[in-house]
Formats: structure tokens, sequence, C-alpha cells
């Protein structure tokens, strides 16, 4: 059974069509790939599964199925209770994403505490695995630090300790890399893998770039417009790519990817 | 944030009146040489030794009165703060979150609190209620709760929309862990510079009301209503309206300050009016 299940998901705002139908099935471990511009409905698409769609735009057609459960017409209190435990994400700008008045740890043992209802002394020692778990090297001394004392990958390694806390089943990383810089990239990326495998974690990885997408997927959606033109696993969609714009992206990359400057030096 | 607050020149001494007038409050009614509620027969004298201020159109201590009075001023004004402070605070931060039908009832009542005098509203409701300090104190508090209102649903909104409390509502936040971890914080400075500025309001506000005779049975003392007995014989002692109103303005002028202090150091700067001396004093 599919952790979690898109079937012809449509996304509207105001009887205005955003998202056209879209379709994918994640399974326990698995990892699906999101590409395409900005705008083309990826970040809404992930929204929808997480139940925070801006103010306006509602599902208008398709299901979601989370872990089994249609998230059609959820309340509030459901959703609180599905979000952190079975479903999570991170993004782009993970400065943003941390409090920047409260301390690392603090925001994580929060989870912990009332996600998992673990008393202080046990969040705390929890907290500080987690820290270490997503490889920041003194957990102990992140655990106490405020966001504005650390460097932007260990801030996205922080948010992630934070999203996996309450162990969710499915994390979305969307852009989660974008704004690190290339090395940094790779260690997120790293550690985003090594997560699967250790936790059975399922990722949904969306980014506008697919050397991400083609170093961690399975499953490959190509999105423009709002439209899938292009699904499949990662060696059919790279390597033999049917619609046009795949093939755009594709070559765009080889034109102005890091892959030009090894050939040619 | 305390710690900080002291650390100014202006804090300290805002500090230092307020616990000054706060001793008043507690020992003034004990401290008072006279009965204040009983005349003599040395109408309107001088200062002299026996009567360090001197004696009112009854001939009773001025100093006593003062002194005795201390304790409703005092209070009244505390209470104004307190009522203004939860009638504001907590819908203001609920208007966020409740939906748009409590948001809007009482975005209204607000506005519709706003528009009215309320000094004037303030008389009438002791007029209905009857006349004693806690009903025209509530009732002052509950006209200055749109202040509150409006400055922590202001903090609330800019916090709400935040990426970082997205990302606690991700990991699984209720709206009450968001309010009490993320919300809370933002809305506290804000809410302490509001809070010490209408404890100055409503300080000079108990005093117009017993200056006017509102809140308080008559022979009973207040600074306000010294005051306005002082005032009838300016012929007789000229000086005497000067205690009182020291009295009120050294209060309500420390509550400004103090005020000021907070929102300096709470990081709400740009329009500090520092000296350059106490602005490094912060930084440090």
């Amino acid at each position: 059974m599919s952790l979690l299940e898109l079937s012809n998901v449509r996304i509207s705002l105001h009887g205005e069509e955003l998202v056209h139908g879209v379709s994918f099935a994640l399974e326990p471990g698995g990892v699906v790939g999101i590409v395409g511009e900005s705008g083309s409905g990826k970040t809404l698409t992930c929204r929808a599964a997480l139940g925070i769609l801006p103010e306006g735009i509602t599902v208008t057609g398709g299901s979601i199925e989370l872990d089994g459960r249609d998230l059609d017409g959820i309340g509030a209190k459901e959703w609180t209770a599905l979000r952190g435990t079975t479903i999570s994400a991170v993004f782009q700008d993970p400065a943003s994403y941390l409090n920047p008045s409260l301390t690392i740890g603090s925001q994580i043992a929060e989870v912990v505490r009332v996600k998992l209802g673990l008393k202080r002394r046990a969040a705390r020692e929890r907290a500080i695995e987690l820290l270490g778990a997503v490889r920041l090297r003194d957990p102990a001394e992140v655990y106490r630090q405020y966001p504005h004392e650390l460097s932007g990958g260990m801030l996205q390694r922080s948010l992630i300790a934070a999203a996996i806390a309450a162990g969710p089943k499915v994390l979305i990383a969307d852009e989660a890399t974008t704004a690190l810089d290339v090395t940094v990239q790779a260690e997120i990326l790293d550690l985003l893998r090594d997560l699967r495998r250790e936790t059975g974690l399922a990722l949904v990885v969306v980014s506008h770039d697919l050397a991400v997408v083609a170093q961690l997927c399975e499953e490959v959606l190509v999105m423009r417009a709002g439209e899938v033109v292009e699904q499949g696993t990662v060696e059919q969609v790279l390597h033999r790519p049917r619609h046009e714009y795949t093939r755009l992206l594709i070559e765009e990359h080889e034109a102005y990817g890091w892959e030009k400057y090894l050939v040619s030096s | 944030m305390p710690r900080r607050v002291l650390g100014l020149l202006s804090g300290r001494i805002a500090v230092g009146v307020l616990i000054a007038v706060a001793l008043l409050a507690i020992l003034g009614p004990l401290l008072a040489p006279y009965d204040p509620l009983e005349g003599g027969s040395d109408l309107l004298a001088g200062p002299s030794g026996a009567h360090w201020l001197g004696t009112d159109y009854l001939g009773r201590d001025v100093l006593s009165r003062l002194l005795d009075g201390s304790r409703v001023s005092v209070l009244g004004s505390v209470q104004v703060a307190l009522v203004a402070l939860v009638a504001g605070v907590v819908p203001g931060i609920l208007s966020v979150y409740l939906g748009a039908v409590f948001e809007w009832v009482t975005l209204r009542l607000a506005d519709t609190l706003i528009a009215l005098p309320f000094l004037v509203f303030a008389v009438a409701v002791t007029a209905l209620l009857g006349n004693g300090i806690p009903q025209a104190m509530f009732t002052v508090g509950i006209m200055i709760s749109p202040l509150f209102y409006r400055v922590s649903r202001a903090a609330t909104l800019a916090v709400a929309r935040s990426p970082y409390v997205e990302a606690a509502i991700i990991a699984g936040a209720s709206v009450g862990w968001v309010v009490r971890r993320h919300v809370w914080v933002k809305v506290l400075p804000p809410i302490a510079v509001a809070l010490a500025n209408t404890a100055g309001v409503g300080f000079v506000v108990v005093s117009s009301l017993t200056f006017l005779g509102i809140g308080v049975q008559p022979p009973a003392p207040t600074w306000g209503g010294v005051l306005a007995a002082d005032l009838g014989y300016l012929t007789f002692r000229p000086w005497a309206p000067l205690v009182p109103t020291f009295l009120i303005m050294a209060t309500a002028w420390a509550c400004n300050l103090l005020a000021d202090a907070i929102r300096d150091v709470s990081g709400a700067a740009g329009r500090t009016l520092l000296l350059e001396k106490e602005r490094r004093r912060v930084a440090a």
C-alpha cells in the first residue's frame, strides 16, 4: 500500500485551475521527484498534501490519500494530528523557518514534547539525539544556540531535525537545498539519502534542479504551468525524454551545468 | 528584559519613582499623622509644624489626606491597566485565529469604543452602576482596551504569517502551541510598553474622575479630590494645588518613562530618545 497517493489532483484559486491533475504514488522508503520552473505548481501540490494551501486556494478535484486515509474534508484537529507524525516538510531558506528568538534545541524539543508526549528531560535528550542524527558536529552545543549563530547548512540540518522529530513517514523537501552552496547542497542530499535508508523515510523532493532529482529519486514528474508533462523513472525521463519541455530542461542543464566545464577543461 | 530596563538610567529612575509610589500606596494610610476625615478648628492654615502641608477648608490635615488617598489613586490606575490588558490582549490574539466572524465583531467593537469619549462615558456608566472606584475604573479600562487589542492583534498578525510559524504548523503545532511559543514573545514587548503607558493614563484619569467627584464618595480622600478642594481656595493657599499636582504628574511621568525604557530595550528602536551614553550601555 502506498504511503502517499495523489490521483488526478486539481488545485484552483476562485474557479481558476492552477494545477491540472497530478498523480503519483509514494511507497514506504521511496523517493518521488518533482521538477519544473517556478510557478509550475510543484509547491502547491506539496502544500495540498500538507493541508497548508494559501487562503482561497483549494483542492477541486482528485484525491489525496495519506497512509491509507483520504484527506478530503478532514478537520483542523485531524490535520494537526497528522502533521509532524505522518507527514512533514522542509523548505528553502531555513533561516526564516526557525524562530530567531528561541534556541534551536527548544524548538526541536517542543515538537518532541507536544507530539510524542515526552517529559522535559527526555525531550532534551531526544532533541540532541536528533541533532546528532542530522550530522551536526556538536549537537549539545547547537542545542543551546540561536538560529543567527548557525550557518545556512547547519540551519537546514536543524530544520530537518525538527521536521523528522516526531517520526513522520513522509518528508517533503521543497527546494530544500536551493539556497545552499553546492558542497553543502551535496551534504544535505547525502543526509536525506541516509535518513531514507536508516529510517525508511519516504521522500518527495521538489526542485528546479535536475541534478538534485537525478541523484535522489526513483520516479520523476516534470511539471510545467500546472501540467505534468512527463512522468516516469529517472532513467526514462532524464535519458530518454519524450516531451519537448523535458528535453529543453536537460539541454539547458547540459549547456549551463558544471559538466560542460568539466569536459572542456 | 527586566534587567536590561534597569540598565538604563531612565529605567532606573522610572522604577525608583514607581516603587516609591507603591510604598506610598501601601504604607501611606498608616503614616498619616491625623485622621484624614476629621476636621479641626484651624481652617485653610498654611504649613506649620503640626500640619506640614496645612489644612483644607474643613480644617482637615492635607498631608494626611494625600497619604491616605494614595492607595485609592494607585489601585485605581493599576485596575485600569489590568482591565485594559485582559480585555484587549485576549481578543486581540484570538481575532487572528478564531475566524472571520469573531474578527469582524471585535474590530467593530474596538472601533466603537475608540469613538466614545471615555471620560464622559465613564461618568455615564458610574451614573448607571453606582458611584464607586471599581465601576469607574472598570469602565475606563474597557474604554482603553482597544489600544491593547490593536497592538496585540498587529503583533500577532505579523507573526502568524511568518515562515517559522508555518514550519511549526507543519511540525504539527496546534493554535495553542503557536500562540504559546511564537506569538506570545512577539506580543509581549509592545504590550509591556502599552501597559506602562496605560498605567500613566489610568492615573491621570483616576485623578480627573476623583477631581470631578466621580468614583469616590466625597469625604474619602484622593489625590484628585485634594486637588479639587485646593483649587476652590486659591486666594487663601495659592501654592496648595502644586503638591497633589506634583504627585500625579510624577507618577504619570514615571510610567511613561518606564514605557520608553521598555521600548528601547525591546528592540523597537529607531525612534529612541536615549542619550548616546545610555545607548552604548544598552549595546554592551
